[in-house]
């Protein structure tokens, strides 16, 4: 499986309910680049993700975010707890867990990552001789395991990595996309935020003048136009709307784009899983292709027909 | 019998006399009862060679099992003649209340031969056939003659199809009407008024049993419940014009004569738009669950039917882009009983010689692609055989042979027959199935466009696939159409040819399975071949019209896309291959034999 069939069957989990006491402020409200930061680290991952749970503290207070918004049921579990709940809500079979303090996300690596869970069930990697739980990709099947963990009170990832086919990336293999390991810094004090601030300024003017690609700006995210006809031109009252999707999204993935877009169609064209169409429609890919699969990959700048599958008249 | 009356009624016009004749049973269980019947009878009562307005040339209309069973959509009949438009067979299928009146009144066929020596409407009552004087219902609309008859009628439970001005005056696509709806392609109300015959009129009380009614019920309960899912919610919810947006968006919706494959102002008169703007209700045949009909409003508050065959030729086809000058012209092919494809086809081949300064009559009337006037003067004009409309009132065909010259190269036909608005050189599928059919340019009884439109072809290719798929799409059509089953249930049957036999035996009490009915399609669509073969058919009819093989699509996602001379002779030859036929397309003597079909002792087969 390679990174852009993970990435389409994968969801991005931001954990934001930790205690924020070294802090003396929540963290996942830090303005960062004039956003709070849990907006700046979500706008980034939907660059790459669908779909994007955010795991809050029961009563925590958030912007309002491009997500699903889940609670943890008991409070500061940890990591262990949030990694629960966020797999948990997940409709997808991957998640790339993280928190809302790591200001330095690197797609290509994220997406390196994906591409590594084909045969395990964790992908984690390790940096400067420390595991890194909240940077990791998690195969949602562990869920059961990380319950029995949570229920034993073993607050700690590694205690999971023991039990189940882990992929641990190595510095050499991380380096290759983040030499500094900058996707591992987080921000536990009002020191480290003033830090991560002045490294930020530094990363844009670099990424002004220079040619390489900063971190952030890898073009991993595509934008198709879906036109409706017929019925769903009716129900929609539109005859098309324009999607901004993960690189290598599928068909699925459109349909549930869609669906989240103009609800009204659920039900009548797309059908209740928001991941296909119901048989009485069908799908055509710029004019040219009737396509049926919904693992079929979309590409950048297609345009998407969505219409009868009877052309009888 | 059960699910026929097992009775034929023969009325003569030149006599003014009818009789009873018994159906044989073998001929029911070979044929089935609409078109199947219908070619059938024609094979056996049209003399070889007959022409199509002499008054040996049958028009024979037929019920079928299914009618009056009240499983969904099948309140429908047949009318098959030799076509004045073709030479060949003419098939044609509407529907509704007049169906099931045909069936009730206690016959499976009415054959009627003869000339009356004035106009003349036939009303039949049970067993009692009566020839009542029309000629004060010359030049009434079909529907006006409709209801004209139905107040002399005893019974208001009477039911009754007419011809309009264009049948009376032999135009060449002249269509027989009831309730609205339309025996449309082929001409065969030009074959009616040929006979002096304004209308049939029917009332009935004859029941037709079935042999298994509590199983006929479960599977007719089965089928309406299917009926009403998402595979009929285009019909249910929008209708058939709901095509045009798409096929402009696929380059494959006909403009200006097969110039283009999109029009530039198709949004304008789209389904969509013209629901948004017009429309007024929905409405359906007896027996229907699905009710596909539109009717639309124009600006006068006059109410229209409109379906994508219609929007499309009298639309993009003439470059008209002004919804209510397409819902006014579809109202005078109404009033007139004209076929809504051959009249746009006509016209637009009218449109192309006078835009290029030929055919000055057209000229003189302005015709010229996207002119309101002149389109909406030209129909009344064919009608009634004035001016240009008498050259026009002859089809595409007939009118460029009699204008001579290049004209022919964008007469848009197959066997005289005009085309539908589908684009055969993006519907590669479709250009087989349009080139070869006994009907010609039919999108009916082939719906190869279909698997065009899955995705399991690559629709802008041509290859040696698609013979089997076409003929596959004929015979399960030849199936449908002598049931009879309406096309817009096709896809709620899960296994459509199991679940027919199952219903079939049912009805009728036969033991018949799956294959049988595949023979039977196979049977009735050789036969339609073997009828065409006895009138004169040559290899060079199955072809398509010049333009389609010499020019790309100019326009649209299939910009570029061409159909060769030489991929069309690949396709057809694949296609007489999967029928078993010779490669010129005849029909050896074994496989007639094969299919119980008659062994033609005729010079024309050249086996």
């Amino acid at each position: 499986m390679g990174a852009e069939q993970s990435i389409a069957d994968a969801t991005a989990v931001i954990l934001a309910g930790g205690k924020s006491s070294r802090m003396g402020r929540p963290k996942a409200l830090l303005l960062f680049d004039n956003e709070p930061l849990i907006v700046h680290i979500a706008r980034a991952l939907t660059r790459l993700f669908a779909e994007t749970v955010v795991v809050a503290a029961p009563g925590q207070e958030l912007p309002p975010l491009q997500a699903t918004l889940v609670r943890d049921e008991v409070p500061h579990q940890g990591p262990v707890g949030g990694i629960y709940y966020g797999l948990r809500a997940a409709k997808r079979n991957f998640c790339f867990v993280t928190s809302c303090d790591t200001a330095f996300l690197n797609l290509s690596l994220i997406s390196y990552l994906l591409s590594q869970i084909s045969d395990c069930d964790v992908v984690v990697p390790y940096w400067q001789e420390r595991f890194q739980p909240l940077h990791a990709v998690y195969r949602k099947s562990v869920l059961p395991l990380v319950k029995e963990q949570l229920d034993r009170g073993e607050l700690r990832p590694i205690f999971l990595y023991e039990k189940v086919r882990t992929r641990k990336i190595d510095e050499d293999e991380i380096r290759h996309f983040d030499p500094q390991g900058l996707s591992f810094l987080n921000m536990n004090t009002p020191e480290d935020y003033e830090s991560a601030l002045k490294r930020w300024q530094e990363v844009r003017q670099r990424r002004e003048t220079e040619t390489a690609p900063a971190p952030l700006s890898v073009p991993v995210s595509i934008s198709v136009s879906v036109e409706l006809f017929g019925v769903a031109r009716l129900l929609a009252k539109t005859s098309a709307v324009s999607l901004s999707l993960p690189r290598g999204a599928t068909l699925s993935n459109v349909l549930s784009a869609l669906a989240e877009k103009l609800p009204v169609l659920v039900g009548r064209v797309i059908s209740p899983d928001k991941s296909s169409l119901f048989s009485g429609y069908a799908c055509n890919i710029n004019g040219l292709d009737f396509v049926r699969n919904g693992s079929a990959q979309v590409h950048p700048g297609d345009k998407i027909f969505i219409l009868s599958a009877d052309a009888g008249g | 019998m059960y699910g026929f009356h097992g009775r034929l009624l023969h009325i003569d016009l030149n006599s003014a006399k009818s009789s009873w004749h018994e159906l044989e049973e073998s001929r029911l269980r070979a044929f089935l009862g609409g078109i199947g019947l219908g070619t059938s009878l024609l094979y056996d009562y049209a003399p070889p060679g007959v022409d199509p307005f002499s008054p040996a040339n049958p028009l024979i209309f037929t019920s079928a099992p299914l009618v009056g069973t009240g499983l969904t959509t099948t309140a429908k009949f047949a009318v098959v003649t030799k076509s004045p438009l073709t030479g060949f067979i003419a098939d044609s299928l509407s529907s509704s209340f007049f169906a099931l009146e045909l069936k009730r009144v206690g016959l499976d066929a009415l054959v009627i031969t003869g000339r009356a020596s004035s106009m003349v409407y036939i009303f039949i009552h049970n067993h009692n056939v009566e020839i009542r004087e029309a000629e004060q219902l010359r030049g009434r609309s079909p529907s006006e003659a409709e209801s004209l008859i139905r107040s002399e009628l005893d019974s208001p439970a009477g039911r009754v199809a007419a011809i309009g001005k264009a049948g009376e005056n032999r135009v060449l696509f002249a269509t027989i009407s009831n309730e609205g709806r339309h025996a449309g392609r082929g001409g065969v109300g030009a074959v009616m008024g040929s006979k002096n015959l304004k209308a049939i009129a029917l009332c009935g009380d004859q029941e037709s049993r079935t042999a298994d009614p509590k199983g006929v019920e479960a599977i007719a309960e089965s089928l309406r419940q299917r009926s009403l899912g998402s595979l009929t919610d285009k019909y249910r919810n929008i209708g058939t014009v709901a095509n045009l947006a798409v096929f402009n968006r696929l380059g494959s919706l006909p403009t200006r004569n097969f110039q283009q494959p999109t029009f530039d102002h198709a949004e304008a008169v789209s389904g969509e738009t013209l629901t948004e703007n017009n429309f007024s209700r929905r409405h359906g045949c007896a027996s229907c669950t699905i009710r596909c009909e539109r009717l639309f409003k124009s600006l006068t508050g006059e109410e229209q039917r409109l379906e994508y065959e219609t929007l499309f030729a009298l639309g993009p086809l003439c470059g008209i882009k002004d919804p209510e000058v397409v819902l006014q012209a579809a109202r005078l092919c109404d009033l007139y009983g004209l076929d809504t494809i051959s009249t746009g086809g006509t016209l637009a081949w009218a449109m192309e010689c006078s835009e290029r300064g030929l055919l000055p009559g057209a000229q003189e009337l302005g015709l010229r692609f996207g002119q309101p006037d002149a389109l909406l003067a030209a129909i009344p004009a064919i009608a009634r055989r004035e001016g240009i409309g008498a050259v026009l009132a002859g089809g595409s065909r007939r009118a460029a042979l009699e204008t001579g010259g290049e004209t022919l190269y964008w007469a848009m036909h197959v066997k005289g027959l005009e085309l539908p608005g589908y684009e055969p050189r993006s519907l590669k599928t479709m250009a087989l199935g349009l080139a070869v059919s006994p009907r010609g340019a039919c999108h009916n009884r082939s719906g190869a466009y279909e698997f065009d439109f899955s995705g399991e072809v690559d629709r802008l290719r041509a290859d040696s696939g698609r013979g089997a798929l076409v003929a596959a799409s004929e015979d399960f059509a030849a199936v449908l159409d002598s049931l009879i089953v309406c096309k817009f249930l096709r896809k709620c049957f899960t296994d459509f040819y199991s679940e027919s036999a199952e219903l079939l035996s049912k009805v009728t009490g036969w033991s018949c399975s799956s294959t049988d009915l595949r023979r039977i399609g196979e049977r009735i669509h050789t036969l339609k071949k073997l009828f065409n073969v006895r009138e004169g058919w040559q290899p060079e009819d199955d072809w398509l019209p010049e333009r389609l093989l010499a020019e790309a699509l100019p326009t649209g996602v299939a910009q570029g896309v061409s159909l060769t001379s030489a991929e069309l002779q690949g396709m057809i030859q694949s296609y007489y291959q999967a029928r078993g036929w010779d490669e010129k397309g005849f029909i050896p003597e074994k496989k007639l034999w094969e299919l119980g079909l008659p062994i033609m002792q005729n010079e024309n087969c050249k086996m």
